[in-house]
């Protein structure tokens, strides 16, 4: 197609935000890496169930689409917090990272992903599902004369960055926020300094997958929703995370925008028809020049 | 204050105390010495609760803690300061030392602790605002003991706090764990530097193979040949027969 720098403009625009909604998702994941030692195979599922708990909450309760939204991230907080608590959390006192525990809690994590799907496929069918979320209350925008940018995605701008900002916030200048960060990083000291440890590791788990469920919702007006949407998340989600340095909260971000610009720029011009490889195609790069990602550390060893 | 009975603990079904008794009295000094892997770090895990007993029990003030989670026992009084010299990093020093206190609410008399640690370490109040993971190794466990002040401990444990720092630097320390008992802490202190612990305590444990093999006064302790044989300059000889028959 020509070139012209509008259209540059806007592919960059469209990658930006649904990059942060991979970041989002990816927040997720990097907040359970480091708060649990686990790599979390179920969250695509996270982001599905959130996704499904925000149509019905629009479709058939009638709630508005933000109140909708904040409905969604709780009960699929609750819901990720039950599973933790039935299922992970044996795995995980046993030791988690590259333990023989550790490698239980991937096989355990995919099974529940394959659990949930079937779950989700009980309940709401095969079927996908059009998200009519009303959303007039939103401005669409209008740049650089002939670029139009709809509601769902200027919306998912907006919430995006309230919920960096309320995380950042939370982690950074809450009391709660700081117990957040010393679990993260050292269980024995976090519980010395007197912090409930198994109560932070609900919280933590919640909160990631309410972040899943926030990116759900969001998606969902601008694409549909489906049981099986979940693996494709969570693929982009990982290439994110590790673009941006597993385990780092800001890189989960950062990595999220930049699969999202390039695989827009590569469906742009290189191939529409092969826009989820582009993902992996960034990740495979930026691993063969920076191993630990843009923002990680080098990788964290655990025992 | 601290009454330990029978206390059996270990790692798995690895048993490395095998029936530790010990009473502490509130406002001592208590050191417990031995030789490397003979279960003092374990025997401060087992008491502040991040290691589970196989068999016997544990009260504090009276009250039977035994089944206690490690963040009840700090509410309780009990805190442990790690051997591993282990801050939060990417926390600033007065971070780390406001997380010593996460348990209390008594935002005054935080402050007044808070007051108190940069008094005892100034070092610390010149570097209140720089991140942890830029300390030396001094500063940390001074750091780390600052944070164990910060929670208000009616027991501080500190495990082996002068290990791999310079001689001042110890002398120092010490100074400020006798400080520390003298606001009314009891302190039970690990250590290998065995004559500054015998100074510094009133009161020894010494422990082998996970019993404690001799028990008593510093004072005597610090006199007593098998003591000075072991620990106190017998011949590199003698002192490995000592600790490995
Ligand atoms: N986490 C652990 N898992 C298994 N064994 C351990 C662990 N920590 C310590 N040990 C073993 O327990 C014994 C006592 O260790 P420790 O209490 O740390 O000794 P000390 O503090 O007296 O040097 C040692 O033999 C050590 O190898
Ligand atoms: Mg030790």
């Amino acid at each position: 197609m020509a070139f012209d720098f509008n259209s540059l403009f806007a592919f960059i625009i469209f990658g930006v935000t649904i990059g942060v909604v991979y970041g989002i998702v990816a927040l997720g994941i990097s907040l359970i890496y480091s708060g649990l030692d686990i790599v979390h195979f179920a969250h695509g599922e996270m982001y599905m169930f959130g996704a499904f708990f925000g149509l019905v909450l629009v479709h058939n309760i009638g709630l508005p689409y933000p109140l909708a939204l904040i409905g969604a991230m709780v009960l699929t907080a609750l819901l990720g917090m039950a599973i933790e608590r039935t299922f992970y959390r044996r795995l995980t006192r046993a030791g988690g990272g590259y333990t023989v525990a550790g490698m239980g809690m991937i096989i355990c994590g995919f099974g529940m992903s394959v659990a949930l799907v079937n779950v989700a496929y009980f309940i709401w069918g095969a079927e996908a599902e059009p998200f009519r979320a009303n959303l007039n209350f939103i401005p669409r925008l209008t740049f650089a004369g002939d670029i139009e940018v709809p509601e769902s995605y200027v919306l998912t701008a907006i919430i995006s960055v309230i919920l960096m900002a309320a995380l950042h916030y939370f982690l950074r200048h809450t009391k709660m926020g700081l117990a957040v960060r010393a679990v993260a990083h050292n269980k024995d000291i976090a519980y010395l300094m007197g912090i409930n440890v198994p109560l932070m590791i609900s919280l933590i788990f919640g909160l990631a997958c309410g972040l899943g469920a926030a990116a759900g919702v969001l998606i969902g007006p601008m694409q549909s929703v489906q049981v099986e949407m979940g693996y494709l998340m969570l693929m982009k989600a990982f290439a994110a995370a590790v673009v941006g340095g597993f385990g780092s909260l800001p890189g989960a971000i950062i990595g999220g925008i930049m699969v999202g610009i390039f695989e827009n720029l590569g469906a742009a011009y290189i191939s529409a028809s092969h826009k989820d490889i582009y993902a992996f195609l960034l990740l495979i790069l930026v691993l063969m020049f920076k191993p630990s990602g843009l923002l990680g550390i080098e990788a964290k060893v655990k025992a | 204050m601290l009454q330990i009975n029978n206390m059996q603990a270990g790692y798995g079904n690895l048993r490395i105390l095998r029936g530790i008794n010990m009473e502490i009295s509130a406002g001592s000094i208590v050191t417990l010495l031995g030789g490397n892997g003979t279960g003092k770090s374990t025997l401060l895990k087992a008491v502040s609760g991040l290691i589970p007993l196989m068999e016997g029990s544990i009260s504090f003030d009276g009250v039977d803690i035994t089944g206690l989670k490690p963040h009840e026992r700090v509410r309780r009084g009990i805190v442990q300061v790690t051997q591993a010299k282990e801050a939060y990093p990417a926390m600033t020093v007065e971070e780390n030392l406001m997380l010593g206190a996460y348990t209390r609410k008594d935002r005054g008399a935080i402050k007044a602790d808070l007051d108190q640690v940069y008094e005892f370490f100034p070092v610390l109040r010149e570097r209140r605002v720089q991140l942890s993971g830029t300390l030396s190794g001094g500063e940390v466990q001074m750091l780390v003991i600052g944070r164990g002040m910060m929670a208000g401990p009616k027991m501080l444990m500190l495990d082996e706090p002068s290990a791999a720092l310079a001689p001042k630097v110890v002398l120092d320390i010490f100074g400020n764990i006798n400080r520390i008992a003298k606001t009314g802490v009891t302190i039970l202190v690990v250590e290998q530097n065995v004559r500054m612990a015998l100074i510094l305590a009133e009161y020894g444990y010494i422990i082998r193979d996970g019993v404690i093999m001799l028990q008593g006064d510093a004072k005597k302790l610090i006199s007593d040949p098998a003591v000075k044989e072991s620990f106190l300059g017998g011949s590199v000889a003698d002192t490995s027969k000592i600790l490995h028959n």
